[in-house]
């Protein structure tokens, strides 16, 4: 069992895009992508609050975004129905896909970013092949009865958070579909590195942990606030603890087994909704988003530097 | 002499020539006449060298001419974001001086300027909207200003004109024609007055003055109103002499000098092109200066011995100038407030009353602000206090839960007693005033009741508080049981009576009601205790249904409120206790559920996954709603021409005489009772040929080839047949098909047969007729037939189905009427195709028979994939080796045509096929004769396989 050591507010960004509506890792953790509601994506290091480069294109504010295995193309998702697939050196658009009837709330590449992987307010998860030029979708899945959240991908799974309060995996290799029920609209999902669990945060505000093998209620996860947000959750790199965002501009680290809260986060006093995290796939590092900024915590803040 | 006076210059004369004297310099030519700015550079290059101020000589000062801008930026200093680029950034200092392009300075806006400075702007003169008709040689407003307006007004011009102002009126409220002329001439007089003496009027003067001027209105038209006349404004100069009022001395200036006199506005006026056309030739002034007479010293002083006076002030004709009995009217109501009338009502105006103000009354202003730490006064201090008292004593709205003050009211009781009726009002036994008198003894003997639950000695505030309350409740309950006493009994069944009339109905409406049964058969029961016997069955019937009528329709107001209506506290209450549940609401059980569903994951999914795909692909796709292709473009209507799946007709027109021979195959197989044996070594058989077979191998023409060829160069009004053939009815050709067939039935029947007994697949060649009859065989029409004619080669196949035998002259020249590539196409194909066996009589196999003989097991279909899950399935006897291609063919018959534009994985399929049949087909030429007829067959199969080939690289290239 690691040994929880406190978070500390290593950087704060004003990412001046409007509200930032969600903050990702690219693959290994060395840069971070924030999608804001000035329809923009831009590119940052993290650790020096630089800003490496604005991907603008999208018709409307972009809801997700994801880097490639090789971090050299992004594709992001907005609410104009659209997946982008950009050049990251270059910054332009190098792919427009379109299909998806509602807006696209959601996108993230396999495991080789041969396949890109969206849910959108249609209620679809579509898989874009990236390797050829084909616009349309590889495959549509519309099973979901509402909105898709959250999807993600493994080695052989397609996992598709819905507010209709199911948990769907495609399996591929089984070609069989699992519809996990929660009941409760689910906002976020998010997979454990052992990808044996998912951690759901559902609109009650309770972050489950569900067992991907059986579909079990694993344990839950409560203190936060999530109201009527979006609010996204995350698992740390360790696999040892959930973090989840508030509407009341904390954050909230619990332990994964014993369902404690370690820590309490104050990302801002002013309040603000902590709406986006984004765990490091690494290091034991946070990445939140509220209102205009972006908020790096990190619990060794020498090492860092060091590091530097 | 006079006139040069008049006479205007402009710019200063050159020197006069003296007659001798010859110019010492030539004339600077144009080209070498130089624009040079006051720093003595060069201000123009022409159009090639750098144009206007720019290029390489003078601009930024240095050699180099303009230099880009460079971007710096380090860590320590950080490159801002450029500001957008302005114009002035590209504009020297004198661009923007006073003579520039671009002048700076602070001014009014155009929009809000004074006319006088628009025009020293501008250069110009707008035209003056308040001047009075010109006097100049040509009456009325100056020509030129007329024409030319200005493009916009001024901001007060258009907000008078909003409020319905035109040009050349006055402003104020309208006017009767009297006094429009009343203040015409009052103006004018003002004027005049103002000229000459540089004061106001005296009152009284005015007053005379305007009894003299009024009386020459005859007319009484009071209705009609007029705008008021515009007058200059009135413009007084500032005096800066010490002489005395208005006077002017001697003029200093030179007498022909006009320039310099006296007032600005003359200078303005000297010449004037928006003005009036020429420049004022000054009238004559019949001016009398000064009193003719002198003033004796017995006479009466004059009022003003300085008065000018001029010839306005005499009358020349001999009116009446005794003022009329109106004009004193209009004289007071002068002193009436513009805008207001005399109220002529007579009724003296109330005499206003003296409001009586609170002593400790001050007046504040509201529009000063106080300071939040400002002391307060005390009595509102006191008043606060005494405001706030029950916050102190801990009885504020908020300090308490709707609970506790439940408690306090005495409702805690009832939620404590019966939890389970959360509406008191339900119970509809009691009366809600029995309830209510209930509640207010509760009152009665309620208290202050901690957190804990426990009564406590309260502190003498709060109970003071309280039983003021408590009391007053209760009187208050009082008051209104007393009130509604009389009322109470009534209350329950106080609704309407609909059988008044009939009072024993009315009774026995009454007891139903009381009742309140809600079963039927509860009710005609109850009823008929109650009827009397004379009524008879019908009417008693009768009577029941109108008494569920009328219990329905008149149920008693109280009972509808009781429904509708829950008292707040109780809701509150709910509320409550909702809040409650919801906090341990963690018990709340999420019940995982778990669904498990097929779902078939793409094969381009399972690719890019690096996954196999599950049971082999095989899987049953749901549904495929994905197939319709997403984006319409022409070129889809072009490739895919008629022969869509959505252009097929439903099966119900499938003649019946098509479908037989479907049936037939099974039925002539020798050995029907053992096909898995039978296509063992059906396969083993397709095994045969060698896989070298797929080469291509050339083969030399044979003499129909060359006939074709020949006919190909025919004149078109040989061709006469083809088109026929083409765009011949089809019905015909239909008529003929369907005889054909019949005729071929039996040597069909016989093939396959034969082909049982060779272990060759059988035939169902009707497939394929089938197909083709079931197409759109009408010819095309309008753009269509345009755009449908390259591929022509579509069309014959389809018009002349593989069983049909065609003449061979119309068959050439079907051929012969393809493109150029086509043909050189099928003349490979030709070469390489090649013709049945000549003992197996009757019509050529359609190449999708022969694909058959594709033998590699990964080739085989999703269909195929499928049967075989099937089969494996269903049979287990079975052995899942190669005969399974052989029902695939056959499944893959009935489809195969119809499907052309199906997915790519069955075309590339078809592919394969069809490349193994090209192979078997190779393969036979070398032993075998060629037949006219067969080799017209072959040529149309490879022609289609062709077509396949051509298709399904399309696809392939698409992806």
């Amino acid at each position: 069992m690691p040994t929880f050591a406190e978070f500390q507010c290593q950087t704060t960004i004003d990412c001046k895009q409007g509200a930032v509506r969600a903050v990702r890792y690219n693959i290994d953790g060395a840069y971070v992508l924030s999608c804001g509601s000035d329809k923009k994506i831009k590119l940052w290091n993290p650790q020096s609050g630089l800003l490496l480069k604005t991907y603008g294109g999208h018709a409307d504010e972009v809801t997700d975004a994801a880097g490639s295995c090789n971090s050299s193309y992004i594709i992001s998702a907005s609410l104009d129905k659209s997946i982008i697939y950009w050049d990251v050196s270059t910054g332009s658009p190098v792919r427009r896909l379109r299909s998806h009837a509602g807006g696209v709330r959601c996108v993230c590449f396999n495991e080789d970013s041969s396949i890109a992987i969206s849910g959108g307010r249609d209620n679809a998860v579509m898989c874009w092949d990236i390797r050829t030029r084909r616009l349309d979708p590889v495959q549509v899945m519309k099973e979901a009865k509402d909105c898709i959240t959250t999807v993600l991908t493994n080695q052989d799974k397609i996992y598709a958070a819905s507010l209709d309060g199911c948990v769907r995996s495609y399996d591929i290799r089984m070609g069989e579909l699992t519809c996990d029920k929660v009941g409760e609209p689910i906002t976020y999902l998010a997979q454990t590195k052992d990808e044996q669990c998912l951690v759901a945060g559902c609109q009650d505000s309770v972050v489950r942990l569900l067992d991907c093998e059986t579909g079990g209620l694993l344990s839950e996860y409560k203190g936060h606030k999530a109201d009527d947000y979006h609010i996204e959750c995350g698992i740390l790199a360790n696999d040892a603890h959930i973090v989840a965002g508030s509407s009341e501009g904390l954050v909230f680290i619990w332990d994964l087994l014993e369902t404690n809260i370690l820590q309490r986060l104050r990302i801002s006093d002013n309040g603000g909704v902590v709406h986006s995290l984004a765990t490091h796939p690494k290091r034991q590092e946070l990445l939140f988003a509220r209102r205009r900024d972006i908020y790096v915590y990190t619990t060794d803040i020498q090492i860092e530097e060091e590091q530097l | 002499m006079d006139e040069e006076e008049h006479l205007h210059r402009y710019g200063t004369p050159l020197d006069p020539l003296e007659k001798d004297e010859v110019p010492a310099k030539k004339p600077l030519g144009i080209e070498d006449q130089v624009v040079k700015d006051e720093n003595g550079k060069r201000r123009f290059h022409g159009a090639f060298t750098g144009g206007f101020s720019a290029g390489f000589w003078n601009t930024v000062g240095s050699l180099e001419g303009w230099t880009p801008q460079n971007f710096k930026s380090s860590r320590a200093e950080k490159a801002t974001p450029r500001a957008q680029q302005r114009p002035e950034d590209f504009m020297d200092e004198e661009d923007l001086g006073e003579f520039g392009i671009a002048p700076q300075g602070i001014r009014t806006r155009d929009e809000f300027a004074k006319e006088s400075e628009l025009e020293q702007r501008t250069g110009q003169r707008k035209r003056k909207l308040m001047q009075a008709p010109a006097s100049g040689p040509i009456p009325g407003v100056p020509v030129l200003e007329q024409l030319l307006k200005p493009v916009k007004d001024k901001v007060a011009v258009r907000i008078l004109k909003s409020m319905g102002w035109k040009p050349g009126q006055g402003v104020g409220p309208r006017q009767t024609k009297k006094e429009k002329q009343q203040a015409k001439t009052r103006n004018t007089r003002e004027q005049y007055l103002l000229e000459h003496y540089g004061a106001e009027p005296k009152e009284d003067q005015q007053q005379d003055e305007a009894v003299v001027d009024a009386d020459d209105d005859d007319d009484d038209e009071e209705d009609i109103t007029f705008a008021p006349d515009d007058y200059e404004p009135v413009f007084y100069t500032p005096k800066e002499n010490r002489f005395g009022m208005s006077y002017s001395g001697l003029n200093r200036d030179p007498i022909l000098s006009k320039s310099s006199s006296a007032s600005g506005a003359n200078v303005m006026q000297q010449f004037n092109l928006f003005g009036d056309l020429e420049t004022k030739s000054h009238p004559k002034k019949v001016t009398i200066r000064g009193q003719a007479f002198g003033v004796g010293a017995f006479e009466e002083e004059d009022e003003d011995i300085y008065a000018r006076d001029d010839m306005t002030r005499y009358d020349f004709t001999l009116e009446n100038k005794k003022p009329k009995q109106k004009k004193v009217q209009h004289v007071q109501q002068r002193h009436v407030i513009e805008g207001f009338s005399e109220d002529k009502s007579g009724v003296s105006s109330q005499k206003p009353f003296a409001i009586d103000l609170p002593r400790d009354f001050s007046p504040r202003n509201w529009l000063h602000r106080r300071s939040r730490f400002e002391p307060l006064a005390k009595e509102k201090i006191r008043q606060l206090e005494a405001d706030n008292e029950y916050k102190k004593a801990g009885l504020g709205r908020h300090d308490l839960n709707p609970n506790q003050r439940a408690k306090l009211l005495g409702e805690a009781a009832i939620s404590a007693e019966e939890p389970t009726k959360k509406n008191p009002f339900k119970d509809k036994g009691k009366s809600l005033l029995e309830r209510i008198t209930s509640k207010g003894n509760s009152f009665t003997t309620g208290g202050v009741i901690t957190e804990t639950g426990e009564e406590q000695p309260q502190k003498p505030k709060a109970i003071d508080v309280t039983k003021e309350v408590v009391q007053s409740n209760a009187a208050i309950l009082e008051k209104a049981s007393l009130k509604t006493k009389d009322l109470a009994p009534l209350a329950p069944k106080a609704g309407f009576k609909p059988f008044l009339a009939d009072e024993a109905k009315q009774q026995r409406y009454e007891k139903f009601l009381e009742a309140n049964l809600k079963d039927e058969t509860k009710i005609t029961e109850f009823l008929s205790n109650l009827q009397p016997v004379t009524l008879s069955l019908w009417d008693r019937e009768m009577e029941k249904k109108e008494f569920i009528q009328a219990a329905k329709i008149y149920r008693p107001l109280a009972g509808l409120m009781y429904d509708r209506f829950v008292s707040e506290a109780s809701v509150q209450a709910d509320k409550v206790d909702s809040a409650k549940d919801a906090v341990p609401q963690e018990t709340k059980q999420i019940i995982m559920e778990r669904t498990k569903t097929m779902w078939k994951p793409s094969s381009l999914l399972c690719k890019r996954y690096n996954i196999a795909e599950p049971f082999g692909g095989a899987m049953i796709e749901p549904e495929k709603e994905l197939k319709a292709k997403p984006k319409m473009s022409i070129f889809d209507y072009l490739e895919t021409s008629i022969n869509t799946k959505a252009n097929f007709q439903t099966p119900t027109i499938i003649p019946k005489h098509i479908e037989k021979p479907k049936e037939v195959p099974p039925l002539p197989a020798p050995v029907p009772l053992a096909p898995p044996v039978l296509e063992a070594s059906k396969s083993s058989q397709s095994i045969d040929p060698p896989p070298s077979s797929s080469k291509v191998t050339f083969v030399p023409k044979t003499a129909l080839e060359k006939a074709v060829d020949e006919s190909r160069d025919r004149p078109i009004s040989e061709k006469v047949d083809l088109f026929k053939s083409i765009f011949d009815d089809s019905d015909e050709e239909q008529e003929e098909q369907v005889v054909e067939n019949a005729v071929e039935e039996l040597p069909e029947d016989k093939l396959s047969a034969m082909q049982a007994a060779l272990g060759l697949p059988s035939t169902s060649t009707s497939s394929a007729a089938a197909v083709n009859i079931l197409r759109n065989n009408s010819p095309p029409r309008g753009i269509f037939a345009a755009l449908f004619k390259p591929p022509a080669e579509d069309q014959p196949p389809k018009d002349t189905p593989p069983p049909k035998f065609a003449p061979i002259e119309g068959n050439k020249l079907k051929i012969s009427y393809k493109s150029r590539e086509e043909r050189l196409r099928n003349d490979k194909e030709l070469a390489m195709a090649d013709v049945p066996k000549e003992d197996l009589y009757g019509p050529k196999l359609p190449t999708s028979q022969q694909k058959i003989q594709a033998v590699d097991s990964e080739e085989t279909s999703t269909d195929a994939k499928l049967q075989e899950l099937l089969l494996q399935h269903g049979s287990r006897k079975r052995k899942p080796d190669q005969w399974v291609e052989k029902i695939l063919d056959s499944s893959d018959d009935s489809e195969d045509d119809s499907d052309t534009d199906a997915s790519s994985d069955s075309s590339s399929d078809r592919i394969k096929k069809s490349k193994s049949s090209k192979a078997k087909k190779s393969h036979k030429t070398e032993k075998l004769k060629k037949s006219k007829k067969s080799k017209q067959k072959s040529k149309k199969k490879s022609k289609k396989s062709d077509k396949t080939k051509h298709k399904s690289k399309k696809k392939k290239s698409k992806h």
